[in-house]
């Protein structure tokens, strides 16, 4: 991590990703400050690792917004599209916070910090999920920076959510397996990091050439009309 | 223990997600090549795909009866196989011209500002229904074969025209080189690019 923010300062990153740096320094300083008072059977670890757990899992959702405003920058249909596809995706994830409860009175519903880290860790990988899928289907290309940090933080928290849903339902007997999966894939997306921010590696330039000069609704129309004719012709076809 | 499953679904799907993120190959100047495609797609449906008399030639039934009529069983069974594969390989030609046609919309709006989150989520699922439907006509085929179903091909075809039409004026919509229709046959070789 001290190398990632060293490569930063070498090349001038801090500015250009500042969400993301900010993660790293508070994470790193977190674990620095951390060691001081380490053991594993620790109770007073354990308290402030959950205390220093909740800031660096706010800033994390940063991650997802420096991707998002680096990716689709030049792009502003894209982002349209991602940032409404976001807006209902919360909408859907806060009805469900508020409804789910309700309907699960019954069961234990503790509200631990263990299951406050999987419900925001399931919330950050629907949100980097859309956001890849956004990227992909209007085929954007992104450079090397924002890939890796796609990459590593998709990778630890995929793997974070998977781990600590297995720890919140199966209990202390996963933890062993968890205190194993989840270092080794934080030290899997360090190395993507260092990698993929040695240097500045900005997204391609988006072709300015193609732009449309006819009105979107214009163009809309008319990319419908042509699947409606392809749609009547092959909903015809596919009859028996 | 449902939601469990639902936890364990989303991070597998964002794990998958990034592994195709990973292998995607993303050429950062598409946009000519994605207007040469799409008129190179229009161009394919227009003068080769859905000409009716290549499509009448590749699902001919008098070429069957033919072969039914004065050949032996093995020739039978070959020309069979043979046209199945003609038709099979027509169909996922077509698909593929489609799906550059997605990928040139796709490649347009992006850029624009006033693009309509719902006017968009239609056409991606109409998009998605098409390119449903050509899969499901080469399944058709795939199983039953080129004969089965004669007006399957012919209504595959009959609205060609209008299609390319309605493809030409959106392509039209870029610059000056494309102010001269697309995918119409040259005099005599073809040459529509």
């Amino acid at each position: 991590m001290a190398i990632i923010l060293y490569r930063a300062f070498r090349a001038k990153l801090f500015g250009k990703y500042p969400f993301f740096y900010s993660y790293l320094a508070v994470v790193l300083v977190a674990g620095i400050l951390l060691g001081f008072v380490y053991h594993p059977n620790s109770a007073t670890y354990k308290k402030w690792y959950s205390v220093a757990n909740y800031p660096t899992m706010l800033l994390g959702c940063g991650i997802v917004l420096e991707i998002f405003n680096h990716a689709l920058q030049a792009y502003p249909g894209a982002s349209r599209f991602a940032r409404i596809s976001g807006y209902i995706v919360f909408g859907l994830v806060f009805c469900y916070a508020l409804v789910y409860p309700s309907l699960t009175a019954s069961s234990a519903h503790t509200g631990t910090a263990i299951e406050f880290e999987r419900d925001l860790r399931t919330v950050q990988a629907i949100f980097l999920f859309g956001l890849l899928a956004v990227i992909s289907y209007y085929r954007i290309a992104v450079g090397k920076n924002v890939k890796g940090i796609a990459m590593g933080y998709g990778l630890f928290i995929g793997t974070s959510l998977m781990s600590v849903a297995l720890r919140s339902y199966i209990g202390p007997s996963f933890y062993p397996a968890a205190s194993f999966v989840q270092p080794l894939s934080y030290v899997v997306c360090l190395c993507i990091w260092t990698y993929a921010l040695w240097s500045y590696q900005p997204n391609p330039a988006s072709d300015s050439t193609i732009r449309i000069e006819a009105d979107y609704e214009v163009f809309v129309a008319r990319t419908k009309e042509m699947l409606g004719a392809l749609r009547s012709q092959l909903g015809k076809a596919t009859r028996p | 223990m449902i939601q469990l499953i639902l936890f364990l679904a989303v991070g597998a799907l964002l794990l998958s997600s990034l592994f195709l993120f990973a292998g995607r190959l993303v050429q950062p100047k598409a946009g000519e090549k994605e207007i040469f495609d799409a008129r190179r797609a229009l161009s394919s449906l227009r003068t080769e795909l859905l000409q009716p008399d290549i499509v009448a030639r590749i699902f001919a039934t008098e070429d069957l009866d033919y072969v039914n009529s004065s050949t032996s069983e093995e020739i039978r069974r070959m020309f069979l196989a043979e046209r199945k594969r003609v038709a099979l390989l027509w169909v996922r030609y077509l698909r593929r011209n489609i799906l550059s046609l997605r990928r040139f919309h796709l490649g347009s709006v992006r850029h624009h500002a006033q693009l309509r989150f719902r006017t968009e989520v239609t056409l991606a699922v109409e998009f998605a229904i098409l390119l449903f439907a050509c899969r499901a006509l080469e399944i058709i085929l795939w199983i039953r074969g080129p004969y089965v179903a004669p007006k399957i091909v012919r209504a595959a075809t009959a609205g060609a025209a209008r299609v390319c039409e309605i493809s030409e004026r959106s392509l039209g919509f870029f610059g000056p080189g494309s102010a001269t229709p697309l995918g119409k046959p040259s005099a005599g070789n073809h040459a529509t690019l």
